[in-house]
């Protein structure tokens, strides 16, 4: 859809803000009297407290606090209620190298960190576990009080896979694994706490998902929700690291009550890789079966997901990657199993795409090799097995939409598939991969809805409170966007309020690519409603029909039949309903999705997802045979939009996530060392720079979506789901290496080469 | 950070005589880059810093067509890179010291503190000790001039005792028909090497010979070091097929390479012997073109 | 310990009294309160506190306070004039060089730093140049096209 504002490529409505230095981040926060916070962490992956003393550092002048185990509540708590396994401080164990222990407030930072360092903390060293296999066996040393390390389970089960790969023609069947990787969002976390004299707790914090964090604040301090507000600033990046309440805040917040004083802590960069949490790494068992037709079916997967030491997103990512898996291809006979696995690491979490790049990487691998025991091209299975529009797959998902065959067709075409597929060339090769994902966030909640609110001011100005979080995506542009188009406004009329939980209605934050299906939804609803008695506010003052009346360019302009034109400002249209109807105009929409009251969510897990959305990616690799370095040449990402609404921001979501799936593909890698990570900066967890950058031909698919705004899907996860698989199945056309395991490093490149 | 003493003497012999009296405590402060980074990570405590900013004539820089190149240690490494006499005279530094971090970091970073630092893996040293490069040690009182390859005794440790300084980097005049070159092998763009291979090759354009061969290695031993043994094989030879391969035989023979959070000892060997082989292939194609491009 | 540092920062002269270990990224955030210059790593390897000291860019995190004696600073709040965008601040709204925008002051002054020393740079000059600065929003395909189009004379 092109309309006068939808569509069009709208420069971001903070970028001006952003490029001249004025957005305020949290990390520019600095209130009046506010002192500085500093986490004592476990040096040891897995240790008992023996005894802990902090009397040199109370003792340290400009030291205003210091706080343990015995200062905080210490209740358990996780993401999952029902899973947790966490308190504040650790009072009793430590589990990973990083683990919260004691923490001190100081009048600045140096001081803070010295404090940190007089604490005596003696510890009992107790046996460590890294690897989850390990991990699962039976004499590996109990990480929690359990029985096992096994911290969750999911299955899930439809057809007769068994029997299916009996009748199969081909089967393939192999081990896949990636590794955990960092968010690496510039901007570290970070928090400020203060509390008001009325005892009410304000952190100003860069969160996904305020609405929840402040229910999991409430719920971590004991105290009521209605005295916890969460504000966010402008946001140096989340890509899934920013979900669920970092120890920061209830620490600054315990802080912050001692001392009577604002509360800052803020992450060093090593403490950022360190404690910040991982993508979960998964170990994947995949078993794939097809007809010498090349249609798939059956497919069978045992997932073994890195948790970390504690409960975060385990459990929906699980989820999610069963759901994924199970939606890409209409496969009638699936299998699936998935466990995350305790180990004395940093945590795990979301990241850009909920487990599905991983389980993408090992499944549409295993198809080039499927593909390849048939006799038939890569390119070809994938379309053979594309679902079509209005399909119902085996599995129980509907895909009312599905621009999958446009997507292959477009990838292959753009890189020349036909001709470089074929070709001998030494060491240069293409891939191709397809994905699904979700378009709307995800069902978990049992709730998937918003509001918002707009006002008209008699200046004509038009604002939006949306609880939409803006972390760089772009999801305040789409809102005013939305706002402008239905209301004939530019977007310099149209502002964005948000970014405080006592203001914005409640919502469940950014993630799952639902920013812009869920509040652009709510915001179009909210425009159409406010057009309605704008139109009728109009029709009032001109004194005609409200269905003369339109909407542009800042006016109500009336044009009927045999009546001259007649037009009226926003603004005065304003004040004539401020002052002569006695109703300013201020309306409320809401969207919701409708959720089926009877939805079991463990038998009918499909449904977790309002709306899908396809893509393919191809790419063209060079290894370099000395070194075996992987030079990526050049991406084509073909991804369907449903109706692109900013062109502009579009590409820059899949260009960047692109990048993000290079780095997890060849570059990033957590090395540790008995737990603690060792490359902790930037020097040694190498990310794409300039340098690695390739050309990325983004192709936008609009094949529309029955629930989306404008039809509208969410895009934010899905540029990074294929690029492992597409650059791994290219790096096997150039050289006949099957890749199996992630990152691809040039070492490994090189060994194999040298094995052939 | 940790607090530290900052002094900013405005002469070589007082910036000599604190450190003399600290006994070691504190550091000599260039380019920062590297002192900033390491005290923060609290590899480095330093009592206090000696800034050598105000010391006048630190970042000189002349060439003389009979004595050579003389290089102030404070001259910021993005300077060294486009000075007219490195960019005509010493090609290979000028690439050499263009791979170095960011250009953020060469607009701070210096010639000298690249050097001092000792780091196994710095880009610049290599390539001066392949272009005969030695160091004028001051303490103040006395000078002496040390080959820049006996200059390293480990990582992070160099000769200089305390109370010295460097004061000049001098890197004798190019002989006629060399070839030079440095090869730098990394995991990105931006990054520090995880081998290093410098070569410069002097040339009988007559017959071909090779009459001398430096080649110096980073990142494969405590410190930078020539690889002697290849060296030996190609001097008074053609650079041809047979002489090649027993070269790059022996590049690793001098070294020896760790296994670091970087990469494994036995892929920084074959990156000496791949980026050996390529730096002698490129030696082979200029002298046979007769030393023209 | 804290000395005298005389500095000029945005052309504006400050006398200050400034511990001896502290950074010029300290004193430009915590001390002038100038936020637009951003602290990333701290390690000189993300480029987010690039600002240009003595006419070249530097990673302020790696400039100690007091090296900057003397020195004439600009960070990323001198650009504008009389309220106008800069050309380079202009471009990288135009062509959505900016996402969560915290690589971006960072950004800008390292495309200010290389257009002064060379205002005519090929593509892969830029990506040399510009190496030190990482963003892990935008893959960079908008931030090159942004540069090269300040280089061209912008095509707005």
């Amino acid at each position: 859809m092109k309309g006068n504002i939808i569509g069009k490529r709208i420069p971001r409505i903070d970028s001006v803000p952003k490029a001249t230095g004025t957005a305020e981040y949290t990390v520019d926060l600095k209130l009046p009297g506010m002192i500085y916070g500093k986490i004592l962490r476990s040096p040891l992956p897995h240790a008992r407290i023996k005894s802990l003393d902090v009397s040199a550092a109370e003792a340290l002048p400009g030291v205003c606090a210091v706080i343990t185990a015995a200062d905080v509540p210490m209740g358990k708590f996780s993401f999952f209620q029902w899973l947790a396994d966490k308190t504040i401080f650790s009072s009793d164990k430590v589990r990973y190298v990083g683990d919260e222990v004691a923490a001190v407030a100081a009048i600045d930072a140096d001081t803070a960190e010295k404090a940190i360092e007089l604490i005596q903390v003696d510890y009992d060293p107790l046996p460590a576990v890294f690897e989850t296999e390990e991990a699962m066996t039976a004499d590996a040393p109990l990480i929690h009080d359990q029985e096992s390390n096994i911290g969750f389970k999911v299955e899930r089960h439809f057809g007769d896979p068994d029997n299916a790969f009996e009748s199969c023609d081909f089967v393939v069947e192999g081990c896949y694994k990636t590794d955990r990787v960092a968010h690496c969002c510039l901007e570290v976390s970070n928090c400020v706490a203060s509390w008001t004299p009325e005892g009410r707790l304000s952190i100003w914090t860069n969160a996904q998902a305020p609405h929840t964090q402040r229910q999991e604040v409430a719920r971590i301090l004991e105290i009521p929700l209605q005295d916890v507000r969460i504000i966010n600033s402008h946001m140096g990046g989340g890509f899934g690291s920013k979900l669920v309440m970092d120890m920061k805040l209830p620490i600054a917040a315990v802080l912050s009550k001692k001392t009577g004083r604002p509360v800052k802590i803020q992450n060093t960069r090593a403490e950022e890789f360190s404690t910040a949490k991982t993508r979960y790494g998964y170990t994947m068992y995949v078993k794939t079966g097809a007809k010498k037709d090349g249609t798939l079916q059956a497919r069978t997967v045992r997932v073994i997901a890195d948790n970390g030491a504690y409960h975060d997103k385990g459990p929906a990512t699980l989820n999610f990657s069963s759901m994924m898996f199970a939606t890409l291809y209409n496969i009638p006979n699936i299998h699936y199993e998935g466990m995350v696995v305790y180990t004395n690491k940093q945590m795990s979490t979301a990241f850009r795409g909920f487990g599905n790049p991983q389980l993408t990487f090992a499944c549409e691998v295993q198809l080039d090799e499927l593909a390849e025991k048939i006799g038939m091209d890569p390119v070809e299975i994938r379309r053979i097995n594309a679902n079509t529009p209005g399909q119902k797959l085996q599995c129980g998902a509907v895909v009312p939409t599905c621009g999958l065959r446009e997507c292959i067709e477009v990838a292959a075409q753009n890189i020349a598939w036909k001709e470089k597929y074929n070709r001998k060339d030494k060491l240069r090769g293409v891939g191709v991969a397809n994905m699904v994902h979700t378009a709307a966030g995800g069902r978990y909640y049992g709730y998937n809805a918003t509001d918002s609110f707009i006002k008209v001011a008699d200046d004509g100005t038009v604002s939006i409170v949306t609880p939409g979080l803006e972390m760089g995506q772009g999801v305040h542009t789409v809102v005013a966007m939305i706002v402008a188009e239905e209301l004939g406004l530019d977007m310099k009329s149209v502002k964005v309020l948000s970014n405080d939980t006592d203001l914005t209605p409640y919502d469940l934050g950014s993630w799952g690519s639902r920013a812009t299906f869920v509040v652009g939804n709510a915001a179009l609803a909210t425009a159409r409603e406010a057009r309605v008695v704008i139109i009728e506010t109009a029709a009032k003052m001109l004194d005609t029909k409200p269905e003369f009346i339109d909407l542009e360019n800042g006016m109500a302009v009336a044009r009927g039949p045999g009546m001259p034109e007649k037009s009226v400002s926003m603004g005065k249209l304003a004040a004539y309903a401020i002052n002569n109807m006695k109703a300013p105009i201020s309306v409320k929409g809401q969207w919701a999705d409708d959720i089926p009251e009877d939805w079991d969510i463990k038998t009918e897990f499909v449904k977790n997802v309002r709306s899908f959305a396809f893509a393919t990616q191809t790419c063209e690799v060079e290894i370099d045979k000395d070194t075996g370095e992987v030079k990526v040449l050049k991406f084509v990402a073909a991804h369907e939009t449903g109706t692109t609404m900013n062109e502009m921001l579009a590409e820059g979501q899949i260009e960047g996530a692109v990048m993000q799936g290079i780095g997890f593909t060849l570059m990033e890698s957590m090395t540790l060392d008995n737990g603690r990570v060792v490359n902790d900066g930037f020097l040694d967890y190498k990310l794409p720079t300039f340098g690695e950058q390739p050309e990325i031909d983004v192709q936008l698919i609009e094949t529309g979506d029955p629930h989306g705004p404008y039809g509208a899907k969410g895009i934010g996860e899905a540029g990074l789901v294929p690029t492992a698989a597409a650059l791994a199945n290219a790096i096997y056309n150039a050289s006949g290496i099957r890749v199996t395991e992630l990152p691809i490093t040039r070492e490994f490149m090189l060994n194999a080469l040298r094995e052939k | 950070m940790k607090a530290f003493d900052y002094e900013r003497p405005s002469t070589f012999e007082d910036a000599c005589r604190i450190l003399h009296a600290a006994g070691g405590s504190k550091k000599v402060l260039a380019g920062g880059t590297d002192l900033i980074v390491k005290t923060r990570h609290k590899v480095m405590a330093p009592e206090g810093v000696v800034s050598l900013k105000d010391v006048p004539g630190l970042s000189d820089i002349s060439f003389d067509p009979e004595k050579g190149l003389f290089i102030g240690p404070m001259l910021r490494l993005s300077d060294v890179e486009t000075a007219d006499a490195v960019k005509t005279q010493y090609p290979a530094l000028a690439a050499a010291v263009a791979t170095i971090g960011s250009t953020q970091v060469r607009n701070r970073a210096t010639i000298g503190g690249n050097i001092c630092n000792a780091a196994p893996s710095a880009d610049s040293p290599p390539i001066l000790m392949a272009y005969g490069a030695s160091v004028v040690i001051g303490d103040g009182k006395n000078e002496r001039e040390v080959l820049l390859e006996d200059f390293f005794t480990g990582p992070g440790e160099t000769v200089l005792r305390v109370g010295e300084i460097v004061k000049q980097i001098v890197v004798p005049a190019p002989p006629q028909n060399i070839f030079a070159i440095y090869i730098k092998a990394a995991r990105s763009a931006l990054d520090i090497a995880l081998v290093g291979v410098a070569l410069l090759a002097v040339f009988d354009p007559a017959d071909r010979v090779v009459k001398d061969l430096k080649v110096a290695l980073a990142a494969v031993a405590p410190t930078p070091v020539r690889s002697r043994q290849m060296e030996r094989i190609v001097i008074g030879n053609k650079l041809d097929d047979t002489i090649i391969e027993k070269a790059v035989v022996e590049s690793c023979t001098d070294a020896c390479s760790i296994t670091d959070i970087r990469t494994t000892e036995g892929y920084r060997d074959t990156l000496v012997e791949t980026h050996t082989r390529q730096a002698l292939e490129a030696a082979r194609s200029w002298i046979e073109k007769g030393g023209v491009l | 310990m804290k000395r005298e540092l005389n500095i000029t920062i945005n052309g504006q002269p400050y006398n200050l009294f400034v511990s001896t270990h502290r950074t010029l990224l300290e004193v430009i955030r915590d001390d002038l309160d100038l936020t637009g210059t951003k602290v990333g790593c701290e390690m000189g390897e993300c480029g987010a506190c690039t600002v240009i000291m003595d006419g070249r860019t530097v990673n302020s995190c790696l400039v100690l306070a007091h090296e900057a004696e003397g020195c004439e600073v600009q960070t990323i709040e001198d650009l504008t004039e009389d309220g106008k965008l800069h050309p380079i601040q202009e471009s990288f709204v135009e062509h959505g060089a900016i996402q969560c925008g915290f690589c971006t002051s960072g950004m800008i002054m390292s495309t200010k730093g290389l257009l002064e020393k060379n205002p005519n740079p090929g593509e892969d000059e830029i990506r040399s140049e510009m190496r030190g600065n990482l963003c892990r929003c935008t893959g960079y395909v908008k931030i090159v096209e942004a540069i090269e189009a300040v280089r061209d004379g912008g095509d707005k």
